[in-house]
């Protein structure tokens, strides 16, 4: 090889390596579904047994196996977002998510994955939230509690979008890589958003800077979730945190309702959730941004609300 | 006795330096957070069991350290058994045998010909170097001036393994996971390694360059001469030798034997010679002798009555004079050209939770790297100038090193455990709270609340405390276009602050955020702190003024 043929080649391989970075546009793929069709149903329930309660929330909705169906790829988004235990009142309930996802698996799931993009160190979340160890309880090799591999945060085009046109969103969330995604969030005060319910939980599937979110916060949280698009939502509001949120901390401020609200209408399920605070569904600009970008009904009014 | 239970001497010494290896790498794998707030302990055993570090930290902290009982152990072995750390345990050793073995094809020819060179032109220097390195640090240590963790042999190994090593070799494996993909390596191979190998992620540190070519270096002096850092430079290895004059286990017969040469050859330390005699400072009972002897006659064992007097320590009267001078010297210079702890603390020169006073945290730490080792969120970092020459090393919060990362965690205390020395104290998750590493203050021409009116408080979100420590005005506000808008305008309570630094590693806006984390002992910068006593009546309903301009009429009391 000489000179020539050398510095050829390296021009001709660093062209193919500049060339060859990947670029990821899935927004044809995540294309929105729409509203749902019909009066939005919401099933509320109330008890001591958590494991019992999915169940029973579940019953009005016709089941975990009308959401999911056999050899579904599931992601069960909880919020592990904090170094905090169950009672503490700012992560989803263990045993929640343990029954979510054991009924997912029932239903004939081929995978179910949980994670979330932690505020703190992510083994602390996900060990002192307990929800590692619940998931792993199950014993069952489809359904894992995995941490998020930062090589797979993809950049998403936000079609229809009003104010956050481009985002990172993490590869097995987005409708090409899961087939169901069901988001278990837990209702919590919080002082910008007032309240963090089910669609501010999209905050866990997202990459790149955060912080981004946070200038504008009610359009862009609704923005993010013309892309995650939850089949199911089930509020966790076994117990609620009253202030002090999100982080909690003080037993004092986590008040116990022993309810859980499940709907496949994020909007509808956020609205009623918002209630339970004594706050009215349109005092959360994040309901009433989403509403209006044609993600579900917060007129409570219009929703046909059962009570298992 | 010449075999144990029939197996050579080498190979049992073999067996000691690859099962303390092992261990060793073990430990420093263990020193990670693994889901329990506990660690199972004996992390920092290696740097308890060091003699040099334990003098250096007692001496220059002014104070007795009883987690250094190890080290006490050590020098009653050594006193009994010689200078058998650095031929048995060391891992720097081992590795450093390993080393010149994997590279014997080299190391042979480079030997050969830098050995003889070395000898006749630097001889006396390189045999002094590793007292005078010893008296320059004990005696700067007793000026309270800490330098041992630059010469330490297991801070330097530790520090190049996690600043540099570890970091490399998590990148280097979670690309090839990454681009094998598939296959047996993603199925078995991967979670293995994950689970077992690796650090939980590449972690990033500052002086990653400088730590690793410290370690480079030692590792390629192997190629003049065999230990080269052992036998000439090492200051642990100098201590130990000091301690092993007068052992009760002597290489015998004491008098080098003169008829073949072979175990001179041998030796690796330079402790035989058969002109001066034997030098038990030097020895590190690798056994080479004893198993390589054609006449069978070399033994180590307890010889009450040994004629001849050790050949004495090569230390000349030059050279401790020159290691006293420089023990004097560099904490003198230092403090001259206040490059010292003796200048004013930089205000955001930010220290792990419960190290005290300043002056006494760099006295007492011994820059191992334990705790930055064990940190889960990489907020620790070695400082570079920012604590002065000698504050090199030693390890300091950097909030916004990891964007959204870098906080130090309201419930760890890992670090405090593994800390060898005490500087940062064992802490209970009570007693972090009460010695918090410092306290938050509002950059009110930033903070996006403050400076353009603009809706943020993603601090306030963070805040770990239970009570948050940063508080919300609710405000009215008038905009630069005249618009009158309703802001949630942030400020910090100090008294419930606990100076994680999850405000500042969070804050939206990029560069140097609109919120800071500063020391304890610094003075407030927030505005705050003008009206310290004016206000107190009006409790703190009344929102501080903002850069100098009093709020609108309009302004709202706080709901907090």
């Amino acid at each position: 090889m000489d000179r020539r043929e050398f510095l050829e080649q390296v021009a001709a391989w660093s062209a193919g390596a500049c060339v060859a970075t990947p670029v990821f546009n899935v927004s044809s793929i995540v294309a929105a579904e729409g509203k749902p069709q019909g009066a939005s149903l919401l099933a509320v329930a109330k008890g001591k047994d958590y494991a019992a309660l999915v169940e029973q929330v579940m019953k009005p909705l016709g089941g975990m196996a009308a959401f999911v169906k056999k050899d579904d790829r599931v992601v069960v988004k909880p919020n592990i977002g904090w170094d905090r235990t169950p009672e503490q009142a700012a992560n989803t309930h263990p045993d929640v998510v343990k029954t979510v996802v054991q009924q997912c698996l029932d239903a004939g799931a081929k995978r179910v994955l949980v994670f979330d993009r932690t505020v703190n160190d992510a083994r602390r979340c996900y060990v002192k939230s307990g929800i590692q160890a619940a998931v792993e309880s199950i014993g069952d090799s489809r359904a894992q509690c995995v941490f998020q591999d930062q090589s797979k945060f993809v950049p998403v085009q936000i079609e229809n979008a009003k104010s956050l046109k481009e985002f990172h969103f993490y590869q097995d969330a987005l409708a090409t890589e899961c087939d169901c995604y069901i988001n278990v969030p837990i209702a919590k005060h919080h002082c910008l958003s007032k309240l963090t319910i089910g669609l501010k939980n999209a905050m866990g599937v997202i990459g790149g800077n955060r912080g981004e979110i946070h200038k504008g916060i009610h359009q862009r949280i609704a923005d993010l979730n013309l892309v995650i698009r939850p089949k199911l939502t089930i509020v966790d509001a076994t117990r609620i945190l009253l202030r002090n949120g999100p982080t909690g901390g003080n037993l004092a401020d986590v008040k116990v309702l022993d309810t859980l609200i499940a709907s496949a209408d994020p909007v509808a399920a956020d609205a009623y959730a918002t209630t339970l605070f004594g706050m009215k569904p349109e005092e959360l600009g994040s309901t009433v941004a989403a509403a209006k970008l044609g993600l579900g009904e917060m007129d409570l009014s219009k929703v046909k609300i059962l009570n298992a | 006795m010449r075999r144990l239970l029939w197996i050579p001497w080498r190979w049992w010494r073999r067996a000691a330096q690859l099962v303390l290896l092992v261990a060793f790498v073990w430990l420093f794998r263990r020193t990670e957070y693994s889901g329990a707030e506990q660690l199972p302990g004996g992390e920092n055993i290696l740097f308890r069991l060091d003699p040099l570090a334990a003098a250096a930290a007692m001496l220059a902290g002014r104070q007795v350290i009883a987690l250094f009982w190890p080290a006490l152990v050590m020098v009653g072995l050594t006193l009994v058994l010689g200078r058998f750390f650095c031929g048995w345990v060391c891992p720097l050793g081992t590795l450093l045998d390993y080393f010149h073995r994997l590279l014997r094809p080299i190391t042979r020819r480079t030997n050969a010909l830098l050995r003889p060179r070395l000898a006749a032109a630097a001889a006396a220097p390189l045999r002094g170097t590793r007292y005078f390195l010893l008296i320059a640090v004990l005696l700067a240590a007793g000026l309270a001036f800490p330098l041992v963790g630059l010469v330490d042999p297991f801070s330097l190994l530790v520090r190049g393994l996690t600043f540099a090593l570890d970091p490399l070799l998590c990148r280097a494996a979670n690309a090839y996971f990454a681009w094998s993909g598939s296959g047996w390596v993603a199925t078995v191979l991967q979670p293995f390694a994950k689970k077992h190998l690796l650090p939980f992620r590449p972690m990033v540190f500052y002086l990653t360059e400088v730590s690793a070519a410290i370690l480079v270096v030692i590792f390629l002096l192997e190629l003049a001469a065999r230990r080269f850092w052992c036998r000439w430079l090492c200051p642990a290895g100098a201590l130990f030798g000091l301690l092993a004059r007068r052992s009760l286990v002597k290489h015998l017969p004491v008098r080098v034997c003169k008829a073949c040469g072979q175990c001179v050859e041998l030796c690796r330390m330079d402790a035989l010679d058969p002109a001066a005699g034997l030098s038990p400072h030097a020895c590190t009972l690798c056994m080479e002798c004893v198993d390589h002897c054609p006449k069978g006659i070399v033994q180590f064992g307890i010889k009450r009555k040994a004629k001849s007097r050790p050949r004495p320590v090569d230390l000349s009267r030059r050279g401790v004079l020159t290691g006293i001078a420089a023990g004097v010297a560099i904490p003198g210079a230092a403090v001259a050209v206040r490059l010292g702890h003796e200048s004013p603390v930089p205000p955001h020169l930010i220290r792990p939770p419960g190290a005290g006073d300043e002056k006494t945290f760099l006295s007492l730490c011994i820059r191992c790297g334990e705790c930055m080792k064990v940190c889960p969120t990489n907020v620790l970092q070695p400082a570079i100038f920012e604590a002065g020459l000698a504050g090199m090393f030693s390890p300091r919060l950097v909030p916004r090193l990891l964007f959204e990362q870098s906080n130090c965690e309201y419930t760890c205390t890992l670090c405090s455990q593994v800390c060898p020395t005490g500087a940062i104290p064992r802490l209970t998750e009570e007693l972090k709270h009460h010695h918090p590493s410092g306290k938050s203050y509002f950059d009110h021409n930033r903070c996006l609340p403050w400076a353009k009116q603009t809706p943020c408080i993603r601090c306030e979100e963070m805040c770990p405390t239970p009570e948050k420590a940063i508080k919300i005005l609710n405000t009215f506000k008038i905009k630069q276009d005249g618009e009158e808008v309703e802001i949630q305008q942030p400020f910090v309570d100090r008294e419930l602050c606990v100076g994680c630094g999850i405000c500042e590693s969070n804050c939206t806006i990029e560069g140097v955020a609109g919120i800071r984390v500063q020391r304890v002992d610094a003075p407030d910068p927030g505005t705050e702190f003008l009206l310290k006593g004016a206000n107190k009546a009006a409790g703190q309903a009344r929102p501080p003024a903002a850069d100098g301009r009093a709020a609108p009429a309009g302004a709202k009391g706080g709901s907090f």
